[in-house]
């Protein structure tokens, strides 16, 4: 069994930005999903394998992000995530894409 | 008390972190299993004192893994907790209602996790 010592706030802060670094390019392709799938909303050309994969990628999002501090970048994915879940999104097109415009900047601005 | 925890997810980077969480603040031995497939496997070659399992998973999910898991002998004891991204009302509630000690919910503070875990469990 392993007996470290008590983590202090930098050691684990530190730890989770290497995780954040490494595992961005992923988020970033959940974050493209997402971008595509509102884009295709907006032209009425969403297909359900589109809306279903974007629905899994904003379910991700929206468990991770927060983790990693971006706690509103959560209740973005997780507002995406119930629209994309319902076989027609009922939200206006306009105001998803901005849902998602900001959760890439969140994303992309993490230090 | 150091504890040793199995942590069952198919997503690489909550597994990471989670794992990152309860090593290196409460420092507890971590196990990580991607599959519930394997996390039956391991549940059963390790014995864990406790298993933190995710909901939504390719394959066999966390509600089947954890049915899986009490029908054997070998595993049918160890308390498991499940941990999701759904917030839902119903969803909280139909997983409780499979007999799971506690439903931690995605996205958890990696600074507070064990202690989350330390209380539902009646460990601290």
């Amino acid at each position: 069994m392993a007996s470290n010592p008590p983590a202090t706030k930098p050691s684990i802060a530190d730890a989770l930005n290497r995780l954040w670094i490494r595992f961005l390019p992923e988020i970033e392709g959940r974050i493209t999903i997402l971008e595509t799938a509102s884009q295709a909303l907006a032209n009425s050309s969403l297909t359900d394998e589109q809306r279903e994969e974007a629905h899994a990628a904003a379910h991700k999002l929206s468990g991770t992000l927060g983790t990693f501090g971006l706690d509103r970048g959560t209740e973005l994915a997780r507002r995406a995530e119930l629209e994309f879940e319902k076989q027609s999104p009922s939200v206006v097109p306009a105001e998803l894409t901005a849902w998602i415009s900001e959760l890439g900047l969140l994303v992309r601005s993490r230090q | 008390m150091s504890r040793r925890i199995l942590i069952i997810d198919d997503e690489d980077d909550i597994r990471q972190v989670a794992a990152l969480s309860l090593e290196t603040v409460a420092g507890w031995d971590v196990i990580v299993a991607s599959s519930g497939a394997q996390g039956l496997l391991r549940a059963a070659e390790h014995q864990p004192d406790a298993i933190l399992l995710d909901v939504m998973m390719p394959g066999m999910d966390g509600p089947t893994t954890f049915r899986e898991l009490r029908k054997n002998p070998a595993t049918a004891k160890i308390p498991v907790l499940l941990l999701t991204a759904k917030v839902q009302g119903p969803d909280q509630r139909r997983f409780a209602d499979l007999g799971v000690e506690a439903v931690l919910l995605k996205p958890f503070d990696p600074l507070t996790l064990s202690t989350q875990m330390e209380k539902v469990l009646g460990w601290d």
